[in-house]
């Protein structure tokens, strides 16, 4: 892949960053990913000033916290996306974001599943996933605009040049799809 | 063990890991995940989705950020991570928060909102009576424009005829309840948009509770206007 290395290198800059307090591979990351940070902020609303001080702030985070980082669990451009998500919601709208405690006992966790269940989850997962996959590009850029990018339905219509019957018919169209691979114990 | 089977649906989840849902659907949403395993999947799933959508933006910077990193040069030592990681492990395990066994304590993050555990008796105080075994919590929040408190419902106990103007979302902590769209246990969801027409009922032997999350005002009805709306 000309320009951007592939996604497991992404991992080993991060191991680097983790084991070895690497600034090399830390300026690498930052270099990819800082832009889109940045672009990300300035599209949810955050002017130059405060996109620039997000910026910082979360590839500070990936640096402090590089040894928590799991590839089992996501790419590193998922784990920096989530990062942001939660660092913009504390900046931009002084919300905290409510998550669920991975320790707490109270957690119903995943090793409680009957065979049944645990078949189901993994099938649930496969499903789900082959329909992210296979979204209709239109159907995709709609959930994009809507959920990542937080727009109206008016603007994505005036976006996409598209009328606004459209931009609902596709958002519906989106989510039935989705829908359609969840299991069906509901 | 049985995990939730009514869960909030594809809009809650996707806003939820993409950063767009507010404070207080996220709280119930958040809460959901914590008895379910595979939401949590589903949102981890949403979150890879926003995670390629993340990595498809420009690339080219608008600004100086190679000042921006060096700028950030000072910053970069080594995290403190052994204090934090030492004061983890002495700081007291919640498994007996209130006395009460892991199974029947209320998950995070909802129990850091609470004041105290969900069981406390009906003329303690902390609730308030709507109608014959039926109860609301003192404990009330407004976060982001959606109004959250407690539902109690004694066994058999019907909710009284009302309309909301906007989204109803429930969330069961203790005990089960019915309507006549299904029976909802530990952990499921129950959401009900602006018209409709649903009646819970209590549906345990012990009080049902759930988290209850309101867009908007509810208007209870009069007997009369019951029939009218009904």
């Amino acid at each position: 892949m000309p320009q951007s290395l592939a996604d497991d290198s992404f991992g080993d800059l991060v191991r680097l960053v983790a084991q070895q307090r690497d600034r090399a591979a830390f300026a690498a990351l930052f270099r990819q990913f800082a832009p889109r940070i940045l672009q990300y902020c300035r599209k949810l609303g955050a002017d130059q000033g405060v996109a620039e001080e997000l910026v910082q702030d979360v590839m500070l985070t990936v640096w402090l916290k590089a040894d928590s980082y799991d590839p089992a669990q996501a790419s590193v451009g998922t784990w920096i996306f989530t990062i942001a998500r939660n660092r913009r919601i504390d900046r931009l709208r002084k919300e905290s974001r409510p998550v669920p405690d991975m320790d707490d006992p109270a957690m119903t966790p995943v090793s409680q599943a009957t065979p049944e269940e645990a078949a189901q989850l993994v099938q649930g997962s496969r499903r789900l996933h082959g329909a992210i996959g296979t979204l209709a590009p239109n159907q995709s850029e709609v959930l994009r605009r809507s959920y990542f990018l937080e727009q109206t339905h008016e603007e994505i219509a005036e976006e996409t040049d598209v009328p606004l019957g459209t931009v609902k018919t596709r958002l519906r169209l989106a989510l039935g799809h989705l829908k359609r691979s969840m299991k069906d114990t509901a | 063990m049985t995990f939730p089977h009514h869960h909030p649906d594809d809009q809650l989840l996707i806003g939820y890991a993409s950063g767009q849902e507010r404070v207080g659907k996220s709280l119930l949403v958040a809460t959901h995940l914590a008895y379910c395993p595979d939401c949590r999947r589903r949102v981890a799933a949403f979150e890879a989705l926003c995670g390629s959508w993340f990595e498809e933006l420009p690339g080219e910077a608008a600004a100086d950020l190679d000042g921006l990193l060096d700028r950030m040069d000072g910053l970069l030592v080594a995290p403190p991570a052994t204090a934090d990681k030492s004061a983890d492990a002495e700081a007291p395990r919640l498994f007996d928060v209130a006395g009460e066994p892991a199974g029947r304590l209320v998950p995070e993050p909802l129990r850091s909102w609470l004041p105290e555990a969900i069981d406390s008796p009906v003329d303690c105080g902390s609730w308030t009576e709507l109608s014959p075994g039926v109860w609301l919590s003192a404990w009330q929040r407004t976060l982001a424009g959606t109004n959250i408190c407690l539902l109690r419902m004694a066994h058999d106990a019907p909710v009284p005829a009302h309309r909301h103007t906007a989204d109803e979302l429930l969330l069961v902590l203790r005990g089960a309840f019915s309507d006549e769209y299904g029976h909802y246990e530990l952990g499921d969801v129950a959401h009900y948009v602006a018209p409709t027409d649903h009646h819970a009922r209590g549906a345990s032997k012990e009080d049902c509770i759930c988290l209850f999350l309101l867009d908007g005002d509810l208007i209870f009805l009069d007997g009369e206007e019951e029939r009218r709306a009904g």
